[in-house]
């Protein structure tokens, strides 16, 4: 048995470390790349959202690989996501791939099944102290993950190198995917914090523009179905911040919610009921949430990403305009597709950030703040 | 106090229910006009463009209870109404998603309805909203019975056969009037023999029994055969078509699509199925692709017709004559192939 895992972000860090520190053999899919997509939207039902178009790809390159056996998280909704398992096992097997499909998930509300596909995925050779001790340092790393991000986050629009930025984070991310016990991700999270404060030391510039980021999970956490999204704000002098993070998901998912994560998501759905006062599968309610707390806190905007057609978060953008009047912040709406193209979100993400900024110099009418939203 | 039901997505599958409920509460519950022209351009202007079109058709038809003289907009939000199942996220976010399509200074009337949390929990539910109206609980469980007694009406007259239009028109004088003229289907007058093929039609209610926004799809599938629709099929006919399944679908309309779909296909009185979709559903984009896999398992005549604001009924026709003149053909092919067998 050969395990992979679709790709999302940085999650396969994650997913990497626990199944290595259980010794199951693993199959890391290539990274996401043009060449994945394509693999996986001629595969995909035409209007799936982008998230499966990419795990179809990442699947078929994983089979290159000699990954037999995919193991998937679940949920039983009521976004397609909770779907996505046996759609994508009927698709596989179709095209002539015997893949084994093993959806992590309590099935029927039943946690001793859970555990009995743990275990099968785990092996004989693993006791449940040592699994659940696993699923623990797992846990963590994805924390000091979401810690580095952050920190990265805050560092793009004040460091003066315009790649330094990014030199750090993939250095830092070295550093956690080596680490095989707390020390280690300790000292990788530390260094990247110092750098950043010598690197920022010399930051003379006016206090960035500041962006929260809300919307579907995957296009949040996966910079490749994003195009970049939030290093290219980063890049226009924006700091970003975000509503869900990659151990908010890991709490969720492998932790039944157990685990909140280093951005816990409880508070959104109180947040949210004003606007949105029911749960509509996915994170369209966090979506809304995390809207009023970005609002709250003052930041300068906030983007909503989500993949072409995804019903949560149509759910959500229709009452975020809500938001946008009560609040008077400026809200833009950015969904993402296969056909999407860098130079097209780039050019969207130059408007809202130059709106941004004539907005803090008062040099805006109110036109332009409600346009936003529908440009 | 006259209440106004927009004529709309869970209309076609629930509006017995609520439309006995109301009744229970000696308050009238009516539905918007039949979908029209005016009905969707309203629809457009006021609802997202990215969603799929039965929310725009929803956001028209609530605009248009505002002539009716209406007291009040009643939109519940339906989040489940069986067991381990779920309606669609959309539905789960309604009203609130189309507010901007309320008239200005129209009262919404909703609650929450989900039977996963119980039956107590729902007729407490039912029992709050109904004080909120100056009613009694007793009012209210009264309703409840009734509203039940109404939707089990409603679905075994569908499972008996019978038409949409003389089904719901029991419930919604409106409809007895005027959409069962449209349907071929149940017109007596209709020279049976002439219908050689049987197609099944499956899609969602309301998008299948919405004449306006299929384009009188099913009349004129109506003059070259018979036509079956998922409503008309037994939960254990439903139930069997699932099999194959490793996971059990949770969405309710979703599950009812795929089961009848998959039996259907399975079902030799059955010449052909189509599948009939809108640009934008998310739940179609996955029962969808897993309907055609079984259709070409067992190589069933199997077409998608996908709905959109701007589909053009020349278009369609073109698209169901070929698919009914090859379903003809194969019909009359095999049934050589047994005589000389
Ligand atoms: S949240 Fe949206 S994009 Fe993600 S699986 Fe659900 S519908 Fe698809
Ligand atoms: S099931 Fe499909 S058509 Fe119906 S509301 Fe949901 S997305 Fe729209």
């Amino acid at each position: 048995m050969k395990v992979t895992f679709p790709h999302m972000g940085n999650a396969w860090i994650v997913i990497q470390a626990l199944f290595e520190t259980l010794n199951v053999d693993v199959a890391v899919p290539p990274p996401t790349s043009k060449g994945t997509l394509n693999l996986g939207t001629k595969l995909a039902p035409e209007s799936s959202c982008l998230p499966l178009k990419i795990n179809l790809g990442n699947y078929i390159e994983a089979a290159a690989k000699g990954a037999d056996t995919i193991a998937i998280t679940g949920g039983i909704g009521p976004c397609r996501f909770g779907y996505y398992g046996e759609v994508e096992r009927q698709i596989l097997r179709d095209a002539g791939y015997s893949y084994e499909v093993v959806i992590l998930e309590p099935p029927d509300g039943s946690l001793w099944g859970l555990a009995k596909r743990i275990r099968y995925l785990a092996g004989r050779h693993n006791s449940w102290t040592k699994i659940l001790k696993a699923m623990r340092f797992a846990y963590r790393k994805s924390v000091a993950l979401d810690e580095v991000e952050d920190m990265i986050h805050a560092a793009r629009p004040r460091l003066l190198e315009p790649l330094a930025a990014e030199k750090l984070y993939s250095k830092a991310k070295q550093h956690l995917i080596e680490a095989s016990e707390d020390k280690g991700l300790e000292e990788a999270v530390f260094r990247v914090q110092q750098s950043i404060k010598e690197g920022q030391a010399a930051f003379r510039g006016e206090k960035p523009l500041r962006v929260g980021v809300v919307g579907e999970i995957y296009t949040i956490l996966d910079p490749f179905s994003s195009l970049d999204v939030e290093q290219q704000l980063g890049n226009l002098g924006v700091e970003v911040n975000r509503s869900i993070y990659l151990s908010s998901w890991v709490g969720q998912h492998v932790f039944q919610g157990l685990a909140q994560g280093y951005r816990p998501l409880r508070d959104y759905p109180r947040l949210a009921k004003p606007y949105l006062p029911h749960f509509v599968g996915g994170h369209g309610q966090e979506t809304v949430g995390a809207a009023v707390q970005f609002a709250r806190e003052g930041a300068d905007g906030i983007i909503q990403l989500l993949p072409l057609g995804c019903m949560p978060e149509i759910v959500a953008s229709s009452v975020l305009p809500r938001i946008q009047a009560d609040y008077r912040i400026p809200i833009m709406t950015l969904t993402v597709d296969e056909h999407s193209g860098r130079a097209g979100v780039q050019t969207r993400l130059e408007a809202f950030v130059d709106l941004l900024e004539r907005r803090r110099n008062r040099t805006l009418t109110r036109e332009d703040v409600l346009n936003v939203a529908r440009e | 106090m006259k209440v106004g039901y927009p004529r709309a997505v869970h209309y076609y599958d629930y509006f017995p229910f609520w439309a006995g409920f109301f009744q229970g509460l000696d308050l009238e519950l009516i539905a918007s006009p039949l979908t029209n022209r005016k009905i969707l351009e309203q629809g457009l202007k006021k609802a997202s463009d990215e969603t799929c079109l039965p929310i725009k058709l929803l956001a028209g038809h609530i605009q248009a209870l505002s002539g009716m003289g209406v007291d009040a907009l009643f939109l519940p939000r339906m989040v489940s109404v069986e067991e381990k199942t779920y309606l669609c996220p959309k539905l789960l976010g309604l009203p609130e998603s189309v507010f901007a399509a309320v008239p200005e200074g129209m009262r919404i009337l909703t609650l929450d309805f989900n039977v996963r949390l119980g039956k107590r929990r729902v007729i407490r539910t039912l029992e709050e909203f109904a004080e909120g109206l100056g009613k009694t609980r007793a009012e209210a469980r009264q309703g409840f019975l009734l509203a039940q007694n109404w939707q089990e009406r409603y679905e075994s007259r569908r499972h008996e056969g019978r038409s949409f239009g003389e089904s719901m028109g029991e419930f919604d004088p409106r409809l007895a009037g005027e959409a069962g003229r449209t349907i071929r289907f149940d017109n007596p007058d209709r020279d049976e023999s002439a219908a050689v093929l049987t197609v099944a039609l499956v899609g969602h209610p309301y998008l299948t029994q919405d004449n306006y926004a299929n384009l009188n799809l099913v009349a004129k599938l109506g003059e070259r055969a018979h036509v079956r629709f998922i409503e008309e099929m037994e939960p254990q006919g439903i139930e069997q078509g699932l099999q194959g399944l490793h996971k059990s679908v949770f969405w309710s309309h979703a599950r009812k699509i795929m089961g009848a779909g998959a039996a259907y296909i399975g079902d030799e009185a059955v010449d052909g199925v189509i599948y009939l979709s809108c640009f934008g559903c998310g739940t179609d984009s996955m029962t969808q692709d897993m309907v055609a896999r079984i259709a070409r398992q067992q190589h069933k005549p199997y077409m998608v017709l996908t709905l959109d604001e701007h589909s053009g009924e020349a278009g369609l026709v073109t698209r169901l004559e070929a698919f009914l003149d090859m379903t003809e053909r194969r019909v009359q092919r095999e049934s050589n192939f047994s005589a000389h067998g």
